[in-house]
């Protein structure tokens, strides 16, 4: 075996330059997957991170009605006694923080032009305390709900289209819980931006007591739990479920992945461009090698036959060739893998930003991750590829005739 | 006595655009252990054929051959590549050396091969090389030695695993003279200390001269065999008593 495996070895080297090309084309393939597959993975770790960050958090807990049935008043649907499960919530391993939230929406008017918005109620010392940060533009954050009266922070669109800045005032109207109509005064202290146009156009943060004042409710909307690490998400929520039955109220958990829509459907366009660029390199991989394999099989015809001639089992030589191809595409994947790391870290040093996406106001930093698993699954696609590509010459090489093959010049 | 190889009548013909080409014409032959013996005639007579037919890398049209009086016309493939693996050694024209391969390992292949252990494939490697006086360019890759010194790289590769038939086809003709003398030499050395039967096909008449026996082919028939006649001379002699 060990022979058998030499004679594999000194074959692929037999024509260096021919070798040196077909690995220069499949370890460009495998560099270009990583570099590819890095910098997906890494806009899909940051989208993950910040779509948890800009407030979904980790887990949600909510009265089980709300995905039950819709809300004809709001806060129908809401959950009682926040507090309590707060602190319950607060007792599980690995939970960072638990903020409470409202989720609304009604008219802001400045007294001379009136606007929808879309608001969220929420405990600053909370939301800070658990790393949702808000991007300010102008201004100050929401303070804690002790310390602050009737604060706003209102999106850079809705900011901009009713014309205020940090201290001015404005009138939030909203339907109350009983269904009246109510209204309060609030303060800007900041601007924010979510990068994403639609929602700086709508968005608006007050402090939890202001809502409930302005909706006559205690109820809040939801529980935002944050973790210590989003790799714990599903041991927190295998343990806090027994700990949230038997309240007096039927409430359901949602983990992150269930809620984050827009992370899911850029991770399924950008996989499915991976596959396609993956598809592209199977290809071109193929082409390339048993083009190679091909005319490394014509080369040693008569060796073949020799080889044939000396009692040499067929099937031996269907594997020499695959074991050929093997080592070739195993090199490949190591030159590909270094080169893709290499070029990686130069992206990475070199700070290169990206024009904004579609929708979006901040550019995207250009970074590669290196990931073991890309890494394994590119450099294993190359290699079962050339020994896919070398089936056709080895078993034509296999079913030479020896009398022809001793001809062969 | 049983002979190494019964050749009986046997033809070979090839497909030719519409037509055949016989190569072998009902060709009866008998090789006996030990025997030096010499296919000869002149090009397109048969010698190839022949050899090919006997060495088990081409079936024939007709007839039989036996090796050790095993029916080589009734083996499957598998079997053949056995047979050939066990029983015989080929000496090419052109060398054929696996050029990956230094010396010793192309020597080494065929007892890979047999799955010889490594103990007993070194001793007879390096028996093999000694006998064909290349120990000392054992570790050389065949591009890097002479025509002479790769043809008997070929010579210790096909009699390493002691084969019951060496077969050589025009073994000589690409060598010159003086290299040509000394591999003869070599091989009818290796024929009479080891015992090893050797049948070559060949037009050098260098080579002829140092056979026991030379069976003549025109135009795929056997036209002469020294042997045969003097058997048939001896029945003739024997029958007349």
């Amino acid at each position: 075996m060990r022979k058998f495996l030499l004679l594999a070895f000194r074959n692929v080297f037999r024509n260096r330059r021919r070798t040196l090309m077909t690995l220069l084309v499949v370890s460009g393939g495998v560099a270009g997957l990583l570099l590819v597959g890095g910098f997906f993975s890494f806009m899909f770790a940051g989208l993950r991170e910040n779509t948890i960050r800009n407030g979904l958090g980790h887990l949600q807990i909510y009265n089980a009605l709300y995905f039950e049935r819709d809300e004809t008043r709001v806060l129908e649907n809401g959950l009682d006694g926040s507090d309590k499960l707060t602190a319950i919530l607060a007792g599980t391993p690995h939970v960072r923080g638990v903020a409470p939230r409202i989720e609304f929406y009604g008219m802001v008017s400045n007294g001379l032009k009136s606007s929808v918005y879309m608001a969220t109620a929420v405990d600053p010392a909370k939301e800070s305390g658990l790393g949702f940060a808000t991007t300010l533009t102008e201004g100050r954050n929401l303070q804690d709900k002790s310390a602050g009266g009737n604060e706003a922070l209102l999106g850079v669109g809705l900011a901009r289209s009713l014309n205020v800045k940090p201290g001015d005032g404005l009138t939030l109207l909203a339907v109350t819980a009983d269904g009246a109509l109510n209204g309060i005064d609030v303060d800007v202290v900041g601007v924010v931006t979510t990068r994403v146009k639609e929602m700086d156009d709508r968005l608006l943060r007050i402090t939890l007591p202001a809502a409930q004042r302005l909706l006559q409710s205690q109820r809040v909307t939801k529980l935002v739990v944050g973790l210590d690490s989003t790799d714990n998400t599903d041991r927190v929520y295998a343990d806090m479920l027994p700990r949230l039955t038997g309240l007096g109220q039927p409430v359901t958990v949602k983990k992150w992945v269930e809620l984050a829509t827009y992370y899911h459907q850029v991770r399924l366009l950008f996989s499915g461009i991976f596959v396609f660029l993956g598809v592209i390199v199977f290809f071109m991989v193929v082409m390339s090698s048993a083009n190679t394999l091909m005319m490394s099989m014509f080369e040693r015809t008569r060796e073949i036959g020799t080889m044939l001639a000396m009692g040499t089992p067929r099937s031996w030589l269907v594997g020499l060739f695959l074991l050929e191809a093997v080592l070739t595409g195993a090199l490949a994947a190591v030159a590909g893998v270094a080169t893709g790391s290499i070029l990686g870290l130069l992206v990475n040093h070199a700070g290169i930003v990206l024009p904004p996406p579609p929708g979006n106001t901040a550019g995207l930093p250009l970074r590669v991750l290196h990931e073991p698993s890309l890494m394994l699954a590119a450099g294993l696609l190359v290699i079962l590829t050339l020994a896919l590509a070398s089936l056709m010459p080895a078993l034509r090489a296999s079913r030479l005739r020896i009398v022809e093959a001793l001809a062969h010049v | 006595m049983e002979h190494l190889v019964n050749v009986e009548r046997v033809s070979k013909r090839y497909p030719l655009d519409h037509s055949f080409v016989t190569a072998l014409d009902d060709a009866s032959l008998r090789i006996r252990r030990g025997e030096f013996l010499a296919i000869a005639g002149p090009s397109g007579s048969g010698k190839s054929t022949l050899l090919n037919l006997i060495g088990c890398i081409d079936s024939p049209s007709a007839g039989r051959i036996l090796i050790e009086g095993v029916d080589t016309t009734t083996l499957g493939p598998a079997q053949l590549a056995d047979l050939r693996r066990l029983k015989l050694g080929f000496v090419f024209q052109t060398f054929n050396l696996i050029p990956v391969f230094t010396a010793w390992e192309n020597v080494e292949y065929p007892l890979l091969l047999q799955r010889t252990p490594a103990g007993e494939r070194r001793r007879r490697v390096a028996e093999s090389l000694e006998s064909v006086g290349l120990a000392e360019r054992a570790g050389h890759r065949p591009d890097l030695l002479s025509g002479g010194e790769r043809q008997r790289v070929a010579v210790a590769r096909a009699i390493v695993q002691r084969p019951a038939l060496v077969l050589a086809d025009e073994p000589t003709a690409n060598l010159d003279t003086r290299t040509a003398t000394q591999l003869i030499d070599l091989m009818r050395e290796l024929n009479r200390e080891l015992g090893l039967t050797f049948l070559f096909s060949t037009h050098d008449q260098r080579l002829l001269d140092h056979t026991d026996r030379v069976v003549r082919l025109c135009d795929g028939k056997v036209v002469d065999d020294s042997t045969a006649k003097e058997e048939s001379d001896a029945q003739v002699l024997a029958a007349g008593v």
